[in-house]
């Protein structure tokens, strides 16, 4: 009890002395999460929606599909882009494994089937009369999806937290094709898995607290939002 | 005689392989308020959403001031635009009133002062002077239905279709509907108002036009409706 409580104190005075091994691997892990939710964001988002407002004849497999990738293992995902991406791979000659873009291209394709899913649970939750609504008020087809997006506007701002939540705390692809490289592709979950192993307990405090803040005011900023605006 | 604003020939529309709307010939004018009467799943909703340019019928023509509707997207944005249909359960957008007011109006392109303008005027008409920064999901159910009803006058719309305005709505906002609709008919606006209440046409003094699974089974000016005396021709008696 007593390692751990003075682990504890070590991990805080890492955070309040700006180490800049912590921050380097808080920086790393925050900009990758943010490009990949943003990427990840303007696919999953389009195709949530389009499949919750549409009727086609494969749309219950879709939907199944979709459900199914969620519970895509990351290590599978790390390894099968790492296929891709390795100098064999199809992609190979782009140089990007253990490039922080590789950990974006990974931590993307992890997140579209999260934010889809998100989005696509927000338009089955809409009231169905808002696009009419605003069609029979003469909008067109996009002022009338911008008002439905509008609407669910929570929805959605909740689909892409999921995904940003889901890409910051993952390991499995960024060990994968980041290779955990320090002061380039560490993040905050490689380094807590690499410090803790070598007996740094302290140091992998110290970030596992960072990043429990960051989901945490996340969260938080997101229900006070949403209480702000309850009718 | 002015081309009438609809031309409704053989026209039928379905539901899940169920014929919903069966007309042969229909025809409504500019500055005429109608009724549509039935029970229902009579089709009354049916024959407003075919009117909005929301569902196209599977068979038949229809015409909108002379010009055969097409059901394609860039004529029905222009259609919808003259056309303005208060749902029987309607919705208010997230917002204040104001800004479901204005969302009409803003959808023809009118912003600024003109924009301003018309929202304080609808409401004034609808009797909701004032409540322009009230939150709209704040309002009782009457004043809800008054600002639906501002929302569609500030379209400024030559046709406006209200699909039951009177369910659940109290005394007074009642009084209110009923005299905007008559106003708006001497504006030259016509008027097309679907109602269970059998006595609604005679108490308007409006065209009846009356649904029975799905079929039109009469159309009577108001002079007709008050003709029918004996019991057996009573509004009740037909529907």
């Amino acid at each position: 009890m007593g390692s751990f409580t003075q682990s504890v104190g070590t991990a805080f005075s890492l955070i309040f002395s700006a180490d800049r091994e912590v921050y380097a691997a808080v920086w790393t892990s925050v900009s990758t999460a943010a490009w990949s939710t943003v990427i990840a964001s303007l696919f999953g988002l389009p195709i949530g929606m389009a499949i919750g407002l549409s009727d086609f004849p494969l749309k219950r497999l879709a939907v199944i599909l979709l459900n199914s990738l969620m519970a895509m293992p990351t290590v599978v995902l790390g390894l099968l882009i790492f296929g891709l991406l390795s100098r064999q791979g199809v992609l190979g000659g782009l140089g990007l494994l253990f490039t922080p873009k590789a950990i974006i291209v990974g931590q993307s394709l992890l997140a579209i089937p999260i934010i889809a899913n998100y989005a696509l649970s927000a338009v089955r939750a809409a009231d169905a009369r808002i696009l009419p609504t605003a069609l029979t008020l003469g909008a067109s087809t996009v002022q009338s999806f911008n008002q439905l997006t509008n609407e669910i506007r929570f929805g959605i701002m909740a689909a892409v937290i999921a995904g940003f939540g889901r890409v910051i705390s993952e390991v499995g692809v960024a060990m994968m094709l980041g290779g955990n490289i320090r002061w380039y592709t560490r993040t905050m979950t490689t380094a807590i898995a690499l410090e803790t192993s070598k007996g740094e307990f302290a140091f992998g405090l110290a970030l596992g607290i960072v990043l429990m803040l960051i989901s945490f005011s996340i969260n938080v900023g997101l229900s006070s939002m949403q209480e702000e605006h309850q009718p | 005689m002015r081309v009438p604003f609809y031309q409704l020939a053989g026209i039928e529309a379905h539901y899940h392989d169920k014929i919903a709307l069966m007309v042969d010939e229909l025809a409504l004018r500019g500055g005429q308020l109608n009724v549509v009467a039935g029970l229902n799943g009579s089709g009354k909703s049916t024959l407003l959403n075919v009117l909005a340019f929301l569902m196209q019928p599977t068979q038949g023509v229809v015409k909108f001031s002379g010009k055969r509707v097409r059901w394609d997207r860039a004529q029905l944005r222009e259609l919808r635009q003259s056309v303005t249909l208060v749902h029987q359960d309607p919705f208010l957008f997230r917002g204040s009133v104001a800004s479901n007011v204005s969302y009409g109006a803003k959808a023809r392109g009118i912003s600024g002062y003109a924009l301003q303008e018309r929202v304080r005027e609808s409401l004034e008409l609808v009797g909701l002077s004032g409540f322009e920064a009230r939150n709209a999901n704040g309002l009782s159910g009457g004043e809800a239905r008054r600002v639906v009803l501002a929302r569609a006058l500030a379209c400024d719309p030559e046709v406006i279709l209200l699909d039951e305005p009177l369910a659940y709505v109290d005394e007074l906002s009642t009084r209110i509907i009923e005299s905007l609709l008559v106003a708006l008919v001497h504006r030259g606006v016509l008027v097309v108002v679907s109602s269970h209440d059998p006595t609604l046409g005679l108490r308007l003094n409006a065209r009846t036009i009356r649904l029975r699974q799905g079929r039109l089974i009469q159309d009577s000016e108001p002079q007709e409706m008050y003709a029918a005396k004996s019991p057996e021709n009573s509004v009740y008696a037909i529907l």
